[in-house]
């Protein structure tokens, strides 16, 4: 067990503020806090030590900067005096922060990152002690999830935190370099995307990059892109499908076309409305689909009339031998 | 050559006195041995690890296997299959091809051989004699690479003569090594196909991890025709890619002008597919792999294909080269439909039977 000295008053100006060693904060919502502290005041002291002249911040970086805010020019601290590694005070920091508000997402990649790098933890101690101690499952998949999300860029990780990113999203993100990602951000933002549209559209621009070998920005640079996402009369899910399908064109352009021919040919027949004919999925198979739908009997009989004489037009027959 | 590394044995102590367990023990004397009870705590622990397949390549365990060990291969729905059947003699493999649908098909990811030889002697003479008039392809080529292990497992030098003696019985070995030293010398009275998945040198470099070179496995090849046996070639999986027809185009080439065609049984050309678990399973392995890249799409088995049209393209080029070599030489489709087959070839088999028919009609023309 770890001895703290009692409870002191510490000057602010006495504490090392830029010194953040042992912070893991990111996106801090400090909103709730100095509503706090200003209703019923500070509850919790900080975690201080001394080094050199000055206090270094082992617990309370959040506390610290509220209360200077508020104007105040002392807090109260617990002063550890032990003779602890840097790593140990870090730990000290984790079980404290864990205690209270928790961590988000970006602040347990930067736990992690620090652990790792920073005080040289070993990989297999990070993932079998530390891990849990985050609520994280135990992997090195895991570990190496954190590990990366904690190098992305900041805008990066505002979006994961704000858009709730999923692991396996993340570790998309991963893949693509920092230039890719930052132009990706602003344009994913904007689309307003849940995680499987998130997941979709990232493996898509992952593809068409590898495939066409031109970068994710060169993608999302395409005019017809752009063109979509400046329409300020588009809603997001609407900007959403329509970038959608200019990117399964661009993934799968043979299917596309072959798509396209075939919505063309059915465009030839001249069909009601109320008759569709499909064809088998991705054209894998022979069969096509006729389906209708009808209110009255008279609508009935026409529909049936309609696919009677459609045996016999040729525009028909050539579409059934294209696609068969 | 194939590069095995084998780190460590996990024996079972049902396998302990088996002929074939000192002789991998023999081939293998600097390796730890470890003695296993529990096979499910083996398995679970290996789990943990970050890439267990990779690992499991490093790793042999024996074991016995107690079910049916011969058993007709499994094809796929709807779509034709070749009524070839499968020996599952050892499971899992030295070799690393990023398509490897044993990435997710096995739940073990140890190299497995099952020692318990005998039992599979008896039950394939069992099998053979419960059918009337047989004819029948057995390969072992299924779960495993069949030549790659020889060195160590030499169950192909087991194998080849059992079926020397016997009737109407045809073992296909269908390998990417180039272990053939072992089976040159044997008796096979041409029962024994050996055969070769082939694909360009580069996708060999990039996507076949561990395999024998391009010229590797021609050159074995060569001398496999020299000793008397029958040959296979199997482009497959064939992968659509920037440049993939000028490829392999000179992959045909190159291979007819090192092999007699007249000494190639059948050749059969399989798309690239696979079931939807394969593909992050193999991400994750090959960060670099290209494989997925093409337009693929789930079939009517639950595999992803390559969209209908560009496999007929891909077939319809393949099968235009190799006709340029011998326009008789047997070429059949694996796993297709039978609206592809009419597409590239302008007729398709009845259904798998037909297929197997033609394949009896083959190896009797080839053997007269």
């Amino acid at each position: 067990m770890i001895k703290f000295k009692q409870i002191k008053r510490i000057k602010l100006n006495e504490i090392d503020t830029g010194d953040e060693t042992f912070s893991v904060n990111f996106m801090p919502n400090l909103g709730n806090l100095r509503y706090s502290i200003e209703k019923i005041g500070l509850i919790q002291p900080v975690i201080l030590r001394k080094k050199l002249n000055r206090y270094q911040i082992i617990c309370g970086f959040r506390r610290v900067s509220i209360l200077r805010d508020l104007g105040s020019d002392e807090i109260e601290a617990i002063i550890c005096e032990e003779e602890l590694n840097d790593k140990d005070f870090f730990i000290i920091s984790i079980h404290d922060n864990l205690l209270g508000r928790g961590f988000n997402v970006v602040e347990k990649a930067i736990a992690i990152e620090k652990l790792v790098y920073r005080f040289k933890v070993d990989s297999t101690t990070v993932i079998h002690e530390f891990l849990p101690l985050l609520s994280l499952e135990t992997s090195e998949k895991i570990l190496n999830t954190y590990l990366s999300l904690a190098q992305m860029e900041e805008e990066v990780k505002i979006y994961v935190i704000n858009e709730k990113v999923s692991h396996s999203n993340i570790r998309r993100l991963a893949t693509f370099n920092q230039e890719d990602r930052k132009a990706l951000i602003p344009f994913i933002s904007r689309l307003k995307l849940g995680e499987n549209r998130l997941k979709e559209m990232l493996i898509f621009l992952s593809e068409i990059s590898m495939r066409d070998r031109i970068s994710i920005k060169e993608i999302l640079k395409k005019p017809e892109i752009e063109t979509i996402i400046s329409q300020s009369e588009l809603t997001s899910s609407q900007k959403t499908e329509k970038i959608k399908r200019i990117l399964m064109n661009l993934r799968f352009p043979k299917l596309f076309q072959k798509e396209e021919e075939f919505e063309k040919r059915i465009k030839c027949l001249n069909l009601p409305s109320g008759i569709s004919i499909q064809h088998s999925p991705y054209f894998e198979g022979r069969e096509f689909k006729i389906s209708f739908q009808f209110e009255t009997p008279d609508e009935y009989d026409s529909f049936i009339n309609t696919l009677l004489i459609l045996k016999n037009n040729e525009e028909f027959k050539e579409m059934m031998r294209k696609f068969e | 050559m194939v590069k095995i590394q084998i780190e460590k044995i996990y024996l079972d102590e049902k396998a302990k006195n088996d002929w074939m367990t000192k002789r991998i023990l023999e081939a293998l004397p600097q390796v730890p041995i470890e003695e296993v009870r529990d096979k499910k705590e083996l398995i679970q622990r290996y789990h943990l690890f970050p890439d267990p397949l990779s690992l499991g390549k490093r790793r042999l365990f024996i074991t016995h296997f107690l079910g049916r060990r011969l058993k007709p291969c499994p094809g796929t729905s709807n779509h034709i299959c070749c009524g070839y059947y499968v020996i599952n003699a050892v499971t899992n493999c030295p070799m690393d091809c990023s398509y490897c649908v044993l990435q997710e098909y096995l739940n073990n990811p140890f190299i497995t051989v099952y020692s318990n030889l005998e039992d599979l002697l008896y039950e394939i003479d069992e099998f053979i004699s419960k059918v009337p008039n047989h004819f029948i392809r057995l390969g072992t080529g299924e779960l495993s690479d069949s030549l790659a292990l020889e060195q160590i497992i030499p169950i192909s030098q087991i194998l080849i003569p059992f079926f020397e003696k016997k009737e109407g019985v045809f073992l296909e070995l269908k390998t990417k090594s180039s272990e053939i030293d072992g089976i040159l010398h044997l008796k096979h009275s041409r029962k024994t196909i050996v055969s070769w998945s082939l694909n360009p040198p580069n996708l060999i470099n990039n996507e076949e991890i561990g395999t024998a070179s391009f010229e590797e496995r021609i050159f074995a090849a060569k001398k496999c025709q020299d000793a008397g046996y029958p040959l296979g070639f199997h482009f497959d999986p064939i992968i659509e890619y920037e440049g993939w027809q000028e490829e392999y185009k000179e992959t045909i080439n190159t291979l007819f002008r090192h092999i007699d065609f007249r000494r190639v049984i059948w050749i059969s050309l399989g798309g690239f597919r696979y079931p939807p678990r394969l593909k992050p399973i193999s991400e994750q392995r090959f960060p670099k792999t290209k494989i997925f890249l093409g337009e693929l799409f789930p079939g009517k088995d639950g595999k992803f294909r390559y969209l209908r049209d560009i496999r007929i393209e891909l077939y319809k080029k393949m099968v235009g080269w190799l006709r340029e070599i011998d326009p008789k030489l047997f070429i059949y489709l694996c796993m297709e439909s039978k609206e592809v087959w009419e597409k590239v070839f302008g007729w398709a088999p009845e259904n798998s039977l037909h297929l197997n028919k033609m394949f009896i009609n083959r190896i009797k023309d080839f053997l007269r």
